[in-house]
Parts: structure tokens; C-alpha cells; sequence
């Protein structure tokens, strides 16, 4: 019997999803001896003709990481959707937006602008901006279209599962490969982590008190956390509660607090919402100044509530701006 | 006008890369053009940011 297809595929992205799959170390071997890997930029040399070449559906299971910034990758999302009867939202960007989606706080044109004329280290006299096409004298180059905003990979083709993470960890990875070889995939739409918030599962739940009461809200910068103690109600932002597990608390067992690359639980449609509503309820005041002083104190909401979820939320629309 | 290669994407590296090179009618390279078609804006979104978050943001340039 052939082999199943499998292709793994970045969009915007910074690579650490390809360093997530090399990270399963030898648990990579029985993979690659028991599927075909079809594409995968990174590390083999298939091109997109080779994809297109394929029959609809003849790839088994495709792994989409980064999320959709570009015509490209949007073009090539759709490709792949064709030709795969399973595709895997992977790591934080594809499922949630991740951290380019941070982008959605600015126009296309606010980002052009500071990229290639404003930031100190850009020198363009000419003011020159990438265009689709290009005259080269010789011929024509062309680079794809930049969308106005960056949206998550279901936003734009149909999903089977997601793997949260920046970037996904390796035990995750080897139990969906291995669900997938065995065929025992949860119902289509699952997220393929444990649905327990991280507050759960975190090492320091034992020192958080029966009532977190929150009167003033602190920098990580200018706090100093005792590494066993909860870090909301010490008064500093953690994305805990609306968060959840399977991350192996890395950032929590560094002394840092969660930002949320795992999502939020697949009953919660917008991640930073439901963290704006689990803080409210943390707020130790019931005088409407005192509340405005201590909500005041929290300082780029949109950037820590929304730090990896912003395209995915319902506020995403809100930032896709008219230019 | 002589024949046009292009290697889209550039694989087996780390980032998205596409190159175009323009052969003359000898066969020898007229001209190669490098192209990056990706672009995510850390210099934009890192504005408003708070300085200690920066850290985290950054290290997703690149993840290798």
C-alpha cells in the first residue's frame, strides 16, 4: 500500500514550527517511514507545481503554519486545501493569528510606511515601495499582493484541527501524528490539546489565593514575582484564566507570565474578551473612580490580552481600518 | 531575449525567498534578482508595545 502524503507548509511565519517537528528528535523516524512528505520548504526541494500536479485529495493530512498576510499564501493555502483531505491549523499564527497578527493594530499602509521609509535604520531617498511587478530591463519580476489585514488560516480555507502554540511542543506534535497514523482523530474542528485552563495545570495554583483581588496592576518590568507565586494576584498580567494547557508552562517556569499563544478553550470565541472579563471580575474595588483608576493601570490592552489571538477575535474587524 | 529561471520559493533555508535570473541570448547570466515576498511589520507592531513584551514579540523574527 502507498504510503500517506503529508506536507507541511508556512505562511507568515518565523520557522519555529519547522524547528517544533525537527525537535521531536528520533520520535521524527517512525513519521517519515510511515508517511511521504510531499512538500516542505524548509527542508525539501517540492515546488508548487509539484503540488499542482497532484489529484484532488491525494494528500492526506497538510500542517499550515503562519497566518495569511499575502495573496501567496492565501493562493497556496487554497492549493492545498484542494488537494488535502485533512488540513492542521499548526502553531499559534495559523490557528489564532499569532504574533504577525499583532499587525491587525495598523493599517497596511502604516506598516509600508514604516518599513520602508520611517524607521531609523531605513535610508530611501527614492522612495521606493515593493511592487507587484517590476521591470528589470531584462524582464518582469513579481512579488504577491500584501493583504490589508493578517487573518487566521480557517478565516480563509476550512480546517480539520488546530495545534496551538508558538511554537507547538513536541509531545503535542507526536500524539496528533500519532492519532493520525492510527486513525483516531477526534471529531473534525477539535483543538488537539488538553482542554483544562493553564491556571490548572499551573505550578504555582497553590499559592493563589480563594479570592484574587487585583488593586493596582504591574509592570513585569518593575515587579519582582517570587517564582511560587501566582502572577495575578501579585497584580501582574497573566493570561492564565483564558488560556489553555499543554504548553508545559514554559514561559511560567521562567518567571514569566502567560500571553496566551495556546488559545483560549474551544467554548470561548475571543480570547482577549474573556480575559477583559475574568480580570473585571479580579478587581478589588467597588467604587467606579477607584475601578477606572485600577483598569487605567493596565497599560496596551490590546497587545497583552490579544498578544497572539488578535485576528481570530471579534475585535479583529475593528482594527481592519478604511484607508 | 534570452531564458528566464526562477527558483520560487527558495527551499531548504529558513524564510521565503524567490529568485529570478535573467540568461542572455549566450546562455551567461544578464541579471539575477533576489526577491523576499513576505513581509510581517515587527517595526510597526512593535509600537505601543510594553518595552518588556518587546522580548517576546522579537524573538518571532525568526524561530530558528
Amino acid at each position: 500500500m502507498a504510503k500517506p502524503k503529508v506536507a507541511f507548509y508556512w505562511c507568515a511565519s518565523c520557522g519555529g514550527c519547522e524547528e517544533a517537528i525537527v525537535d521531536l528528535a528520533e520520535n521524527i523516524l517512525p513519521v517519515v517511514e510511515a508517511v511521504d512528505i510531499v512538500l516542505w520548504p524548509v527542508a525539501l526541494d517540492f515546488k508548487r507545481k509539484d503540488i499542482e500536479a497532484m489529484k484532488d485529495g491525494e494528500i492526506a493530512v497538510s500542517f499550515i503554519n503562519g497566518a495569511i498576510r499575502s495573496e501567496e499564501q492565501e493562493e497556496m493555502v487554497k492549493l492545498l486545501r484542494r488537494k488535502s483531505q485533512i488540513v492542521i491549523a499548526f502553531g499559534s499564527c495559523a490557528y489564532l493569528g499569532g504574533i504577525p497578527g499583532l499587525a491587525n493594530l495598523f493599517t497596511r499602509q502604516e506598516i509600508l510606511d514604516t518599513v520602508y521609509f520611517d524607521a531609523p535604520s531605513v535610508v530611501n531617498p527614492n522612495k521606493i515601495l515593493p511592487q507587484l511587478a517590476t521591470d528589470m530591463g531584462e524582464g518582469e519580476v513579481t512579488l504577491p499582493e500584501l493583504h490589508e489585514c493578517v487573518k487566521t488560516l480557517d478565516q480563509v480555507i476550512a480546517v480539520e484541527y488546530y495545534i496551538p502554540g508558538c511554537a507547538p511542543p513536541p509531545d503535542l506534535i507526536s500524539e496528533a501524528l500519532t492519532a493520525i497514523l492510527e486513525g483516531k482523530l477526534p471529531a473534525v474542528g477539535s483543538v488537539l490539546a488538553p482542554q483544562k485552563t493553564l491556571c490548572d495545570t499551573c505550578p504555582r495554583k497553590d499559592s493563589k489565593p480563594e479570592k484574587i483581588s487585583v488593586s493596582e496592576v504591574k509592570r513585569m518590568a518593575f515587579t519582582q514575582i517570587p517564582d511560587d507565586k501566582c502572577f495575578l494576584s501579585e497584580g501582574v498580567i497573566c493570561l492564565g484564566p483564558a488560556t489553555i494547557s499543554g504548553c508545559g508552562t514554559r514561559c511560567i517556569n521562567a518567571n514569566m507570565p502567560c500571553r496566551g499563544c495556546f488559545g483560549p478553550s474551544k467554548a470561548v470565541k475571543d480570547q482577549g474578551a474573556k480575559f477583559l472579563s475574568a480580570f473585571a471580575s479580579l478587581i478589588d474595588s467597588e467604587d467606579e473612580e477607584e475601578i477606572k483608576k485600577i483598569t487605567d493601570s493596565v497599560i496596551d490592552p490590546a497587545g497583552l490580552f490579544y498578544m497572539f489571538s488578535l485576528p481570530s477575535s471579534l475585535k479583529a474587524k475593528f482594527f481592519e481600518r478604511e484607508v | 531575449m534570452g531564458k528566464t529561471i526562477v527558483i520560487d520559493p527558495i527551499t531548504r533555508l529558513e524564510g521565503h525567498g524567490k529568485i529570478n535570473i535573467f540568461l542572455n541570448d549566450e546562455g551567461n547570466v544578464a541579471k539575477a534578482v533576489f526577491q523576499v515576498p513576505e513581509l510581517r511589520g515587527f517595526e510597526q507592531f512593535c509600537k505601543g508595545r510594553l518595552a518588556e513584551e518587546v522580548a517576546r514579540i522579537t524573538t518571532r523574527i525568526c524561530g530558528v
